[in-house]
C-alpha cells in the first residue's frame, strides 16, 4: 500500500498548508484583543485634569490617559521617539536651544491640529506666572519659544538643559488644545482636551472619571496595531484599603495597586495577575532643617538616622512588602540610582559615638512635623530613638501647614514625609538641595553644592551626569540631610482577563492604560 | 402658626450668616498661609505665582472683607470656585446634595421603620425575650462605629455573598434597581446608630405612657390591646421620639461624611471634609450654608410635628 503513496505529492500541499496556517495563526496571535471596559481603583481624586494646573502627584493617574508627552520616556527615563509627540530633537549651543521636530497628523480630541503654534501656546502658558502652572519652576530655563515651521519649534534656553528631555516627559511636556483653553477658560481643568489615547466622557467629582477611546489616536504598538486596545476606562476613587481589596475580589474593580496587607494574598492567588515596581514611591523620608538646633549639628542628625531600624518598620507597618532604602532620593530603576553609595544605616553602637561627638551623650529633644498617615511610622521611630535617650515630639499637621511651618518658616527640626517617584535627579536636586530650593528647610547658602547641581542640570551626557549626581547623593546622605528610609513597592493586581500589566507603570510609578487589554 | 413658620424661616438668614462667618473665621485660626493649602504639599510654586493666587482669592485682605466678598457673591447666586481644584461650588453642591439627601433619607427611614416598632415591642414585652433581644441589638448598634459596620457589610454582602455592590452611587431616577442596591449598605451603616437611639427612646416613652391611668381605663373598657398600644399610647409617646428624630437629622448628615468616603459616594460630606483639609474657603462656606439651612429646616419641621402630635401646643409667632 505504502508503495503507491507518492510522498512528494503529499509533502507539497502539507507544506503549503503549514505556511498558510502559520501565517494566519501567527497573525491572529499578534492581533491584540480590542474592546473592554477597565475599572481601576485609586485612593485619590485629581486636583485637575489639566496636567499643567494639577497640584498632586495622584493627578497623573488621570491626565496621563488623555495626554501624550512632547518627549516620552521608558521606565528608566530613556527618551523614546516612537511614542513621543516630537519625532526628533536636537540640542544646540551658543546660544543654547532645544529644537523639536513635531509629529505630523496628530490632532487634539476637539479635532484641531497639533502643531508648533500649539506647542508655543502651551509653553508660554506655563511660563506666564498668572497661569500659576505647577511645572513653571522647571521651565523657567526657557527664555522664549520660536515657531520655525508648522511642525518645528525651538526653545531658546538660558543655559544648557541636561534635564530637559526628562522634564518634557513629565506634566510640563503634555499638550493642551489652545482652542479648548480659549473657549472654556476656567472650566478647562475638568474638560481637558489633549492628544492622548483616551478622551474624557464623564467627571463625577469625588467619585470617578470615565474615559473612552480616542478613535483618532495616532499611536501604535510595536507590531503596528492601533492604540489603545480598551474601549473605556473608569478610574474610581476608593479610599479605604479594605474596601479596595473587597472591590477587587468582588469584581467591581479590575485593577489597583494592592494594599500592603493584602499584596501577598493577591500574589499567591491564581485568579489574579500581578506586577511589582520597586521604589514606585518614596514611602518614608526624613528631612532635616540644617539651620535649626539641635539638628544643625551633623553628629546629632547622624545619631537620629542611625537609630532608625527600617527593617522593623517595613515588617511592622508594611508587612515586609516594601524595600529598605539602599540609596538616596534617586529611586531604584532610575539611571541615577546608586546602591553602592555610603548612607546612614541602623547601628545603635555608632549612635552612642555620634551623641558624644555631638556634645549630647545623654540624648536630646527635638520636634518632627508630619501628616496623619505618617503617625504610626513616627511612633515606631520615636520608640527607637528613645532607646538612645533621644526624645522626639511628634506634631501632626495638614500638608499645607507642614509646607508653611517646615519649609517657609523653618519652625521644625525634622519633617517626615512620603514623595512621588522622580527619576530625573535635577527635579529633587533643584527643589530640595539648592540653597534657595523650595523644600530646603534651612536655606543655608552652599555655593559648592549649587554649582554641582547646576552642572548636573546642564550636562546632556547621561554618564557624565551620573558622576555629578553620585557626588550630590553621597554628600546629602553623608550629611544625614534628606534620608529615605523605605521605598514603596507598587504591586499592581488584576484578574487574569486583564493583560499587559508589565506595561502599566511609567517612569514615575503612575499608571498608563494605553497598552492594557482585556480578554 | 403661619406667622410662626414665617418667623422661623426668617431666622434662618441671620443664623446662617453667623454660622458661615464663624466657620470662615475658624478656618483662619489654622496656622500657616492658606495659599499653601490650595497648592498642596507636592506643588512648588514660586512667590510670584503665590502672590497672584493670594490676590485672586482676596487672601491679602482682612477676614471681614474676604467674608464680605463671599457673601456679596452668594447674594448674586454665585458661590465661586473651589480654590484647590477650580470646580464651581454651586454646581458641585447641586450635584452632591441629592446624593447626601438620598443617603440621609434612606438611613432615616431605615432607622424609623426598624426602631419604632422595635421600641413598641420592647415596651409591650418589657423584661421578656423580645425586650432583651431588642436591647442587645440596640446596645450593639450604638457601640459599633458606622465605618466598621460598613466594612463588615461590604465583606459579607459584597464579597462573600456577592449580593450588593461595595462602591459608588447610581442615580435612582436613571436606574431604580441599581440605585436601590447601591443605597442599601450605606443606609444600613449610617442608620444603625440612630436606629438604636430611637428604639431606646420609643421604648422608654411607651413604658411611661402605658403606665398612665387612661391606658388602664381603656383596658378596663375592653378595648383591643393592639388598638390601645398603636392608637392611644403610641401617639402620646411620639413627642420625645420626634425630638430625638430631629436631633438625629444633624447626626446623620455629620456621619454621612464617613459613610460617603467608605462607599465612594460623591456627597456633600466628603466634599466639605476635603475643603477643610485644603482650606478651601468657598467649598467649606457653601457646604456649611447648605447643611446649616437643612438642619434648621429639619428643626422647624420637628416643631411643626409637635403641634400636630399634641394639639395643646400652640405657636403664636
Amino acid at each position: 500500500m505504502l508503495k503507491h503513496i507518492n510522498f512528494k505529492n503529499i509533502f507539497k500541499p502539507v507544506l503549503v498548508l503549514a505556511i498558510f496556517l502559520s501565517f494566519f495563526l501567527g497573525k491572529a496571535y499578534a492581533e491584540p484583543s480590542y474592546g473592554g471596559h477597565l475599572r481601576v481603583g485609586i485612593p485619590k481624586f485629581p486636583t485637575s485634569l489639566d496636567a499643567h494646573l494639577g497640584r498632586s502627584g495622584w493627578d497623573a493617574y488621570y491626565w496621563r490617559q488623555i495626554t501624550d508627552h512632547l518627549v516620552d520616556a521608558d521606565r528608566g527615563l530613556k527618551p523614546r521617539a516612537e511614542s513621543s509627540l516630537a519625532e526628533s530633537w536636537e540640542f544646540s549651543e551658543n546660544p543654547d536651544a532645544l529644537t523639536l521636530t513635531l509629529r505630523k497628523g496628530v490632532t487634539f480630541h476637539d479635532g484641531t491640529n497639533f502643531d508648533a503654534d500649539a506647542v508655543k501656546f502651551n509653553i508660554d502658558r506655563i511660563l506666564d506666572a498668572k497661569t500659576a502652572a505647577t511645572p513653571r519652576a522647571a521651565f523657567t530655563i526657557i527664555t522664549s519659544v520660536d515657531v520655525l515651521s508648522s511642525h518645528k519649534v525651538r526653545f531658546n534656553l538660558s543655559r544648557p538643559w541636561g534635564s530637559g528631555l526628562a522634564m518634557l516627559a513629565d506634566r510640563g511636556g503634555t499638550m493642551n488644545s489652545p482652542a479648548a483653553i480659549l473657549k472654556l477658560g476656567e472650566d478647562y481643568g475638568w474638560n481637558a482636551v489633549s492628544t492622548g489615547p483616551f478622551k474624557i466622557k464623564e467627571v463625577v467629582s469625588g467619585s470617578h472619571i470615565h474615559f473612552v477611546r480616542n478613535e483618532n489616536y495616532w499611536g501604535k504598538d510595536k507590531d503596528g496595531n492601533r492604540l489603545p486596545y480598551l474601549d473605556e476606562v473608569t478610574v474610581r476613587v476608593v479610599k479605604d484599603p479594605s474596601v479596595l481589596t473587597a472591590s477587587l475580589r468582588s469584581g467591581e474593580i479590575d485593577l489597583a495597586y494592592a494594599p500592603h496587607k493584602d499584596a501577598k494574598a493577591f500574589k499567591e492567588d491564581s485568579n489574579f495577575n500581578h506586577f511589582s515596581m520597586e521604589a514606585g514611591k518614596m514611602q518614608l523620608i526624613v528631612i532635616f532643617n540644617l539651620a535649626k538646633a539641635p539638628v544643625d549639628n551633623i553628629y546629632l542628625r547622624k545619631a537620629i538616622t542611625h537609630s532608625i531600624d527600617p527593617n522593623f518598620i517595613n515588617k511592622a507597618l508594611y508587612f515586609g512588602e516594601n524595600t529598605v532604602a539602599d540609596s538616596g532620593m534617586w529611586p531604584t530603576g532610575a539611571w541615577a540610582h546608586d546602591p553602592n553609595v555610603a548612607r546612614p544605616h541602623y547601628d545603635p553602637k555608632k549612635v552612642k559615638e555620634f551623641l558624644k561627638q555631638g556634645g549630647k551623650p545623654n540624648g536630646f529633644e527635638f520636634s518632627v512635623v508630619s501628616f496623619g498617615s505618617m503617625k504610626p511610622a513616627l511612633e515606631i521611630i520615636q520608640a527607637q530613638l528613645a532607646q538612645n535617650g533621644i526624645k522626639m515630639n511628634i506634631d501632626i499637621l495638614s500638608g499645607s501647614a507642614i509646607n508653611a511651618a517646615m519649609y517657609k518658616e523653618g519652625k521644625y527640626a525634622m519633617a517626615a514625609t512620603s514623595w512621588s517617584r522622580y527619576p530625573e535627579p535635577d527635579w529633587i536636586g533643584s527643589l530640595m538641595y539648592k540653597s534657595d530650593g523650595y523644600y530646603n528647610a534651612g536655606k543655608l547658602p552652599n555655593p559648592e553644592l549649587d554649582a554641582l547641581l547646576e552642572k548636573g542640570a546642564s550636562l546632556t551626557d547621561v554618564e557624565e551626569r551620573k558622576k555629578v549626581y553620585k557626588e550630590v547623593n553621597s554628600y546629602v546622605l553623608d550629611q544625614s540631610w534628606v534620608v529615605p528610609i523605605i521605598y514603596q513597592t507598587f504591586t499592581a493586581v488584576a484578574p487574569k482577563k486583564v493583560k499587559g500589566l508589565e506595561t502599566l507603570t511609567m517612569h514615575d510609578g503612575k499608571m498608563n492604560f494605553r497598552l492594557i487589554s482585556m480578554d | 402658626m403661619r406667622t410662626y413658620i414665617i418667623n422661623r424661616l426668617l431666622q434662618i438668614v441671620p443664623v446662617t450668616i453667623i454660622v458661615t462667618f464663624l466657620v470662615h473665621a475658624l478656618m483662619w485660626t489654622v496656622p500657616g498661609d492658606p495659599v499653601y493649602a490650595f497648592i498642596g504639599i507636592e506643588a512648588s510654586l514660586d512667590e510670584e505665582q503665590l502672590d497672584i493666587l493670594r490676590k485672586k482669592h482676596h487672601l491679602d485682605q482682612p477676614i471681614i472683607i474676604q467674608y464680605f466678598f463671599w457673601f456679596k457673591d452668594v447674594l448674586h447666586g454665585e458661590f465661586g470656585r473651589s480654590t484647590t481644584n477650580g470646580m464651581k461650588v454651586f454646581d458641585e453642591l447641586s450635584m452632591r446634595a441629592p446624593v447626601t439627601f438620598q443617603l440621609g433619607i434612606c438611613a432615616f427611614l431605615f432607622a424609623v421603620i426598624v426602631s419604632v416598632p422595635a421600641g413598641i415591642i420592647s415596651a409591650v414585652y418589657r423584661g421578656r425575650g423580645p425586650d432583651h433581644l431588642a436591647t442587645f441589638f440596640s446596645i450593639g448598634a450604638v457601640a459599633i462605629p458606622d465605618f466598621w459596620l460598613g466594612i463588615i457589610g461590604i465583606l459579607l454582602f459584597g464579597v462573600s455573598l456577592g449580593w450588593l455592590p461595595t462602591q459608588g452611587y447610581v442615580n435612582p431616577f436613571e436606574n431604580p434597581i441599581e440605585g436601590l442596591r447601591h443605597m442599601i449598605l450605606p443606609a444600613f451603616a449610617l442608620g444603625c446608630t440612630s436606629c438604636a437611639l430611637i428604639m431606646r427612646q420609643t421604648r422608654s416613652a411607651m413604658l411611661e405612657v402605658l403606665a398612665q391611668d387612661y391606658i388602664r381605663t381603656a383596658r378596663s373598657k375592653g378595648l383591643f390591646e393592639a388598638r390601645i398600644v398603636l392608637v392611644h399610647a403610641l401617639r402620646n409617646s411620639l413627642l420625645p421620639v420626634v425630638t430625638i428624630l430631629g436631633l438625629q437629622t444633624g447626626r446623620i448628615f455629620a456621619s454621612a461624611i464617613v459613610v460617603e468616603t467608605l462607599f465612594g459616594m460623591p456627597g456633600i460630606g466628603q466634599f466639605m471634609v476635603e475643603g477643610v483639609f485644603g482650606r478651601d474657603f468657598k467649598v467649606v462656606q457653601g457646604s456649611v450654608l447648605l447643611m446649616a439651612s437643612m438642619v434648621l429646616v429639619c428643626n422647624l419641621v420637628t416643631d411643626i410635628l409637635y403641634a400636630w402630635l399634641d394639639p395643646r401646643i400652640k405657636y403664636d409667632g
